[in-house]
């Protein structure tokens, strides 16, 4: 080949790779790590669109483990080898802080622009406290969740009585339906007692209803009186028959089961019993009503929040583009999407009223003044150890090893030794 | 020991043949050494060493992810706070009481397992096979279904009892209980570990044997005791061995069936050092306690090497 | 079969009570797996039924269908297949070497390698979990089977070195030197010889090595996030919802995942064990 000939050649050669690898540049491949409970296949719809609004962005979802623990296992054990495969995570709502604190996720401050207070005013202000650390957005909620009480209607109407608004009221309902059907096998009211992660909130619920907060701002402040009231109030359920002995066997699965084959009046659960209650096996279908969980003597109706949030990985390889999808992910529209095809609560007041979200799923409208109740689970990066306090205090008071005293005593001793 | 007259016959079909190759095939002892032991100390070092190294590390250092701090060396200070710390104390006592349970009690029923297992049935793969499905069973799972068996509504158990009479007993509202029921289960999962290998031993000792006991006039119960537990000794001690060691590292049937309840009452250093790892992220204490673990079984190994060097 | 000893046992060879022993191994090892076999053919309203039933009132294959169609079981136990029959392989092969050096070779540091090889086993898993992980992907071995293999081959090393060197210890030496005089090479001797005759530990510790491996979970969970290269025990817990525990589904997994792999090896014990040992010279 001549000279010029080799030039053109080396020339159409270098333009060619600069375009290619130009737009190849330009492709971004998010990696999203979703948990297959969660329908993963409407997600899979609104990446779709997202892809199709942003050509130049491929997302691929990953699943792994089905509970929230295994996930978190999984994900630990990826994060802490500083692995750089996934870009968004899809985390349990008590995860974020500890995710901040070891450095595995990307805040979202500078991309929510100057005011990220304001835009987190958006969402139910319980998402704002769970996902905010040291004044950083370290995760957005990609959709609500909260703990009803679900009761039985026909029941309740049978004998004349009201939803209960004080848990002496709900006593004083269970005892009367209880006397009046003489049926063994009806329980007063089911919760979880189990030493699972539901058993921190048993815990909670009295506690904040009585006004406390156990955690603020990251420091502890133990109301040792209100402790003891919150596990006294639960043991005398169990000591008065309200609910069954072995208490502390039951976990939140038990609850929903016995709740619908019909031998339960009153249970604490969360938001996904009420589809199972109305399907096909159900025994209780039409003949549930929600309501918000009882308060307090003199207090406030507290509800524990759940749900899940996004985050982006710190290792990520994509950080803006994961960001920016993650905004997308967060925002109302596909807020209504999830709520309209997959049943998923909202993280934003004003589409529990939506008129296309109550067209489709019609008990989000009574779920709404629930879900407002609901507060955020301690957040604190040591979490998990808190957790692991809380709900085997809670098991051991139920089962009858501890009293509430002790218990309270034991649990403010190690309380202090991680929250210092 | 490789006599000279042993070398000699062992190189005496080379004689003619000079292969290069032969050397590989007809090694010196230490050069045969060397060969057998390379794949095993290879995988070892790279699947073991370097992990291991790193816990170690680890366990010196004040690693705790959520703290926020990058790591700083810390010299003995994880060790200090395990002296400390009450769970500590409450996991590595259950899990001692643990291994003195269940170690005796599965060897007692896989030693009776593998004797009856080895009695001539016409039909063997009944028994063969009830002795292995508790093995092939997945540990986790094992542990969630004596749950579900020990569960005071719904679980055989109580069934069992309530049809004898008797009231059904809450087991896991009770430390004792739920200790006894998790006991239970380990027994019934690992003495089928112990009667497979017990029974392998079993089927080697020659037949022979027992004949000319027989003829000698030793009654069953002697030649039992002057035969069968002898030949058996180094089968039940490999068996122990391991078996030990995986007592002390007990976790998944505890887990499943108690999460360690009530309270910690039931709760193993094993799964205490999960949950300080994975948990709670916090690395270096973790690695101290892995660390305790490893010296705990190391002394325990001691022990039955002991045993098998004082058999000769 | 060498050692059924009936002479030792003359007076249990009466088969009312052969019978009864039977029943008891029968009834205490299969238990909980008829257990299993029976809520896989129930409904999920029947198993919080009081008083609660054993045999099912109104069985259904459709937790059958469901374990089928809800996960992708056929490809779980295909991954679980391979990587225990790799690793069993793999380990059986490292350690009949190992052991042979220790069982026959005048090993000065014997003692020590022997307390090296067990120490390699007291290590909790869960805190080897991140180094290996960085490991894995160091060399590129995440999602793939060998990652796998090889943690699961040093998993049973120490136990089916030690079973195979107290096996080998029991033969006598005189029957390899009889192999090599014959013109065998030591090695020859040792899987002509040697290994055959030992037949009941090799294949206690492949089915030792092969159920470790076949149950693992933290590191399958953790190494092969892949579904296609999922396990059978991570696979599993995949039929559970985060609340929800569907015992009927997942008990027809695993009567699926467990029964065949258990009557597969009890037929191959049989044909093994019997077939090594029928030509030997003990007995």
């Amino acid at each position: 080949m001549s000279k010029s000939t080799t030039r053109i050649w080396l020339l159409a050669g270098a333009v060619f790779s600069l375009t290619a690898s130009a737009a190849m540049a330009q492709q971004t491949n998010l990696r999203v790590f979703v948990s297959s409970q969660h329908r993963p296949d409407v997600w899979r719809k609104a990446f779709d669109m997202y892809e199709a609004k942003n050509p130049n962005v491929k997302v691929t979802i990953e699943t792994g483990g089905n509970t929230s623990e295994s996930q978190a296992q999984y994900l630990n054990t990826v994060m802490t080898a500083k692995d750089t495969s996934l870009d968004v995570m899809i985390l349990d709502v008590i995860r974020p802080a500890q995710y901040a604190a070891a450095g595995w996720t990307v805040p979202f401050n500078d991309v929510l622009g100057s005011d990220a207070e304001a835009a987190m005013k958006r969402y139910l202000p319980a998402y704002a406290e769970a996902n905010t650390v040291d004044n950083k957005v370290v995760a957005l909620p990609a959709f609500a969740d909260a703990m009803f009480l679900y009761y039985r209607k026909d029941l309740l109407e049978k004998h004349g009585v009201k939803p209960p608004t004080t848990w002496e009221e709900l006593t004083a309902a269970a005892r009367k339906v209880m006397d009046a059907e003489k049926d063994p096998n009806l329980q007063g009211l089911s919760f979880q007692g189990k030493a699972i992660e539901g058993a921190v909130c048993t815990f909670l619920l009295p506690y904040w209803s009585m006004g406390k907060n156990l955690v603020s701002n990251g420091k502890l402040s133990f109301d040792k009186d209100a402790a003891v009231k919150s596990f006294k109030l639960w043991k005398d359920f169990v000591d008065q028959g309200v609910a069954k002995k072995n208490i502390a066997e039951v976990a939140t699965d038990d609850t929903r089961k016995e709740f619908q084959a019909g031998n339960v009046l009153f249970a604490v659960n969360w938001s996904y019993a009420w589809g199972q209650f109305q399907g096909g096996e159900s025994a209780v279908k039409e003949k549930v009503g929600v309501v918000k969980l009882p308060a307090v003597a003199g207090g406030q109706p507290a509800s524990c929040l759940g749900g899940w949030e996004w985050g982006v990985s710190a290792y990520s390889n994509n950080k803006t583009e994961a960001q920016k999808f993650v905004q997308y992910l967060s925002s109302p529209e596909t807020s209504e999407f999830m709520a309209i095809n997959a049943a998923l609560l909202p993280a934003f007041a004003d589409k529990y009223t939506d008129a296309d979200v109550t067209k489709a799923v019609p008990w989000f409208a009574e779920a709404k003044p629930v879900v407002e109740t609901a507060k955020a689970r301690p957040v604190t990066p040591r979490y998990n150890e808190v957790s692991e306090i809380i709900r085997t205090s809670v098991n051991a008071v139920l089962a009858g090893t501890t009293t509430p005293e002790q218990a309270a005593d034991q649990m403010e001793g190690r309380l202090r030794r991680v929250l210092r | 020991m490789a006599t000279a007259s042993e070398t000699s016959m062992a190189t005496a079909p080379n004689e003619g043949a000079t292969k290069w190759w032969t050397r590989f095939l007809d090694p010196s002892e230490r050069t045969l050494a060397v060969l057998l032991l390379a794949p095993a100390a290879l995988l070892l070092a790279l699947i073991i060493v370097y992990p291991v190294w790193r816990l170690v590390w680890t366990s010196f250092q004040n690693l705790s992810l959520t703290s926020g701090v990058p790591a700083e060396f810390a010299g003995l200070e994880n060790y200090r706070l395990m002296i400390d710390d009450p769970v500590f104390w409450e996991t590595t006592w259950n899990t001692i009481l643990i291994t003195l349970i269940t170690v005796p009690g599965a060897l007692v029923v896989g030693l009776a397992m593998a004797l009856m297992a080895n009695l001539p049935f016409r039909t063997k793969w009944p028994v063969r096979l009830s002795l292995l499905i508790p093995w092939a069973l997945p540990l986790s799972f094992a542990g969630l279904i004596f749950a579900w068996f020990f569960h005071s509504e719904y679980g055989v158990v109580n069934d069992v009892l309530r049809r004898f009479g008797f009231e059904g007993v809450i087991w896991f509202n009770s430390a004792n209980w739920a200790f006894a029921a998790i006991c239970l289960t380990i027994i019934w999962k690992t003495s089928s570990f112990m009667a497979l290998i017990i029974l392998a031993g079993l089927q080697t000792i020659p037949r022979s044997l027992y004949e000319a006991a027989e003829v000698d006039g030793a009654g069953r119960l002697r030649q039992f005791f002057e035969i069968t537990l002898p030949l058996l000794k180094p089968a039940i001690v490999v068996a122990l061995i391991f078996r030990t060691i995986t007592a002390l590292q007990t976790f998944d049937i505890p887990f499943t069936m108690t999460r360690g309840g009530p309270g910690t009452s039931t709760s193993t250093l094993a799964m205490y050092i999960h949950q300080n790892t994975v948990d709670f992220l916090d690395l270096g204490y973790g690695s101290a306690l892995a660390v305790v673990m490893f010296a705990l079984s190391m002394c325990v190994t001691a022990v039955y090497l002991r045993m098998i060097r004082a058999k000769g | 079969m060498n050692a059924e000893a009936p002479a030792q046992h003359s007076f249990l060879s009466g088969t009312p009570l052969r019978i009864l022993v039977g029943l008891i191994l029968v009834v205490n090892g299969m238990f909980p797996a008829l257990w299993i076999l029976f809520t896989s053919l129930k409904t999920e309203a029947e198993l919080t039924a009081k008083p609660i039933t054993w045999l099912p009132h109104a069985p259904t294959i459709a937790n059958y269908l469901r374990a089928f169609t809800d996960q992708p079981l056929l490809l779980f136990l295909f991954n679980s297949f391979m990587v225990a029959i790799l690793s069993t392989a793999l380990t059986l092969f490292i350690s009949v070497l190992a052991a042979y050096a220790l069982a026959r070779l005048q090993l000065r540091a014997r003692d020590l390698i022997l307390s090296a090889i067990i120490a390699v086993s007291t290590f909790p898993l869960v805190s080897l979990l991140v180094p290996l992980f960085e490991i894995m992907r160091a060399l590129n071995l995440l999602n793939t089977w060998v990652a796998l293999i090889l943690p699961y081959t040093v998993l049973s090393l120490p136990v089916c070195t030690l079973i195979l060197v107290s096996f080998f210890e029991g033969i006598p030496r005189d029957l390899e030197n009889s192999a090599m005089i014959d013109g065998c090479t030591r090695i020859g001797a040792l899987f002509k010889v040697v290994v055959p005759l030992s037949a009941p530990g090799v294949f206690t510790a492949g089915i030792l090595a092969f159920v470790n491996a076949w149950d693992e979970f933290l590191l399958a969970l953790s190494f092969n996030s892949n579904p296609m290269l999922r396990t059978l025990p991570v696979g599993i817990t995949l039929y559970q919802g985060e609340f929800a525990f569907p015992w009927p589904v997942i008990s027809a997994a695993l009567v699926v995942g467990i029964v065949p792999v258990a009557v597969l090896i009890v037929i191959f014990q049989e044909r093994v064990v019997s077939g090594l040992t029928s030509g030997g010279i003990k007995g």
